[in-house]
């Protein structure tokens, strides 16, 4: 068994340490073990198409056109995602995989469309701050990351959110965050949201492999993960 | 130089000393931000009434602003016939500022801290001759935006030719700032990759890093530089090549060693702290940045790392992710504070032999006798510090 993880130009995308979800995933997978490889694409190199797991992170407003540009002139990744590798999108990341998104001058752009999300300008100041929210999928705690970001992302109709915001902002539409349609997952959550959310990383190799983990007592993990979430949900109880 | 006062000035500097001194007697903290927003609240004009026909310099950037301000000043106090007054203690916004011009409102110099984000307010409202721009990277991404929003915000503040702009050119984002100022000093390191300047702030296009400076086709970079200086410097010496340019265009005479001496002691941010009957050595680390300097500077095998999460120190830790804690392996760390939890995760996946405690004193017993070193973020080093003098932890910075 093994599992390809490819990280989609984290020097455009790293802003907020997404990179990070990648070691998640291999600390992981290999503590099942699972081998791993990780492949790295940078501006210029092709983009695999025979990756198990696309990770994409947030970054700014430029770098995130920038590689929205570099995909789809490349075209790897969404043809990837049609054979049906799993896709984890964060913050411009997962406005990049929409349908549209506002572009670097604020004009209104064409996305990957890997799946049916649109993001628009917020004209409310920007959405910073902690995010909680009870997940969509069954067998998942209550999601944790923190937020930045200006956009605002509606879902299409019949797709369905990642999870329900408890606190924070999210998606800004009817209480939705992020986006989790078969094996495309988009969220706001940084942290990074798989160091946040040990169960998810676990979630997306299982999408990715078919196969089903064995329990993994990762203390560090665990006792992160489930601080985040009670002292979060303690302060909003308290609100 | 002597200047009327006007009757609202005269007072807001009197209700500025009392609260002042009342704070620091109460031990609340420094005084200077105290100090300063009294001033303003009986003048809201003080700043430029304060500053006029002074001779300013501001100093801003992610990076270093402290420690260049000290170093400036004394530059200037000893290179000059003139006294300088300057910022203290790091206070670095609007009421910071307004005490520090307070302070001895009848000297001619001033060297102030500025805040990134107040810096273009500043710019106007006190008129400096120069500003000495250090470095831009991220840094509390929560409450300043990210890099490209502040620099963009400089590059539409500096637009005219009153003011002289001494920048680092090999930082992009800084000559994306200064690219429409009238009059900017270049200073070149012989170039170096900036972590965070995949794209040009200009123009958005990939920036071409492969000679080890940038270059980008929209010619961004391209203006000459007037300084070169030695491509080994790091953060701190780089720093002090920018203030005695800043020094010697205020008209300081600059001893011909000086530079030498500042970069080859330039002072950080490091501090003896006891815990219970151990020296440990401390350094302040407030960014990736600065955590990655201040990890190569470690030397000790036992490690104890602070970390909060309070809006100085950034209130979103993703960052720890994007720093390399190789250099760790092997020694001993144990992580305090109150996201201890945050950083031990990550240096876990990373490989790295790793505890927490609940305290820096319990830190510090749990490991043997051979040195201990520390690194604390911004607050976690307040805290040690006002516990070091005396004072109650938890008092709020300048900033």
């Amino acid at each position: 068994m093994s599992l390809t993880i490819v990280r989609l130009y984290h020097d455009l995308l790293g802003t907020y340490g997404d990179q990070g979800n990648a070691e998640i995933l291999i600390h992981r997978a290999k503590s099942r073990g699972i081998n791993t490889e990780l492949i790295e694409v940078t501006p210029g190199m092709t983009i695999p198409t025979s990756g198990n797991i696309y990770l994409l992170g947030g970054g700014e407003d430029g770098p995130q056109t920038a590689s929205l540009e570099l995909m789809q002139n490349d075209g790897g990744l969404k043809k990837a995602a049609d054979q049906g590798a799993t896709v984890f999108a964060v913050c411009a990341g997962f406005q990049v995989i929409g349908t549209s998104l506002p572009g670097f001058d604020g004009q209104i752009i064409d996305g990957l469309g890997l799946v049916d999300v649109t993001t628009v300008v917020n004209a409310a100041p920007r959405s910073v701050g902690e995010l909680v929210v009870e997940p969509s999928r069954p067998g998942l705690p209550v999601l944790t990351g923190f937020e930045n970001h200006q956009g605002l992302t509606k879902l299409g109709a019949g797709v369905s959110p990642l999870g329900t915001v408890l606190s924070g902002v999210g998606n800004g539409f009817d209480h939705q965050e992020g986006v989790w349609e078969g094996n495309i997952i988009g969220t706001y959550m940084h942290g990074p949201g798989l160091a946040r959310n040990p169960e998810l990383a676990d979630a997306l190799i299982e999408s990715a492999t078919g196969i089903s983990l064995s329990p993994f007592e990762d203390k560090w993990a665990n006792q992160f993960a489930s601080e985040r979430r009670t002292s979060l949900l303690a302060s909003k109880t308290h609100k | 130089m002597a200047r009327k006062k006007s009757g609202r000035l005269f007072l807001a500097n009197l209700a500025g000393d009392s609260a002042g001194f009342l704070s620091k007697s109460l031990k609340r903290g420094r005084g200077e931000t105290v100090k300063g927003r009294a001033i303003l609240a009986v003048d809201p004009n003080a700043i430029q009434k304060l500053a006029a026909g002074r001779d300013i310099v501001l100093v801003s950037g992610t990076n270093g602003k402290t420690t260049t301000t000290a170093n400036l000043a004394r530059i200037l106090a000893d290179g000059t016939d003139e006294k300088v007054s300057t910022s203290k203690f790091g206070a670095n916004m609007d009421a910071g500022i307004a005490a520090a011009l307070a302070a001895k409102p009848r000297n001619r110099y001033v060297v102030l801290e500025c805040d990134e984000l107040y810096l273009p307010t500043m710019y106007e409202l006190v008129k400096p001759r120069v500003i000495v721009l250090l470095n831009l990277s991220r840094d509390q991404l929560h409450r300043t935006g990210e890099v490209r929003k502040v620099a963009k915000l400089w590059h539409n503040a500096f637009t005219k030719d009153d003011v002289t702009l001494i920048i680092d050119r090999d930082d992009p984002f800084l000559e994306y700032a200064a690219s429409n100022a009238g009059h900017v000093i270049r200073i070149t390191f012989g170039g170096r990759r900036h972590p965070d300047a995949a794209t040009c702030p200009n123009c958005s296009a990939i920036l071409d890093w492969s000679l080890g400076d940038y270059k980008c086709s929209c010619g961004l970079g391209s203006a000459l530089s007037q300084v070169r200086s030695d491509k080994r410097f790091g953060g701190p010496a780089r720093n002090a090549v920018l203030a005695i340019e800043a020094a010697r265009l205020m008209g300081a005479v600059v001893p011909v060693n000086l530079q030498e001496e500042l970069t080859m002691n330039a002072p950080d941010r490091t501090m003896q702290f006891k815990a219970g009957n151990r020296e440990v050595k401390t350094q302040l680390a407030k960014n990736p940045e600065s955590w990655r300097t201040a990890l190569s500077a470690l030397t000790a095998r036992q490690v104890i790392l602070a970390l909060n999460a309070r809006g100085i120190d950034g209130k979103d830790t993703s960052w720890l992710w994007d720093i390399d804690y190789s250099s760790l392996l092997g020694k001993e760390v144990i992580c305090i504070g109150e996201r201890k939890l945050d950083i031990a995760y990550r240096l876990s996946v990373q490989g790295v032999n790793v505890n927490t405690a609940d305290s820096f004193e319990s830190a510090a017993k749990q490991f043997g006798q051979e040195p201990i070193e520390a690194i604390a973020s911004y607050t976690a080093f307040q805290d040690l510090a006002a516990n070091a003098s005396g004072l109650r932890a938890g008092i709020g910075a300048g900033r």
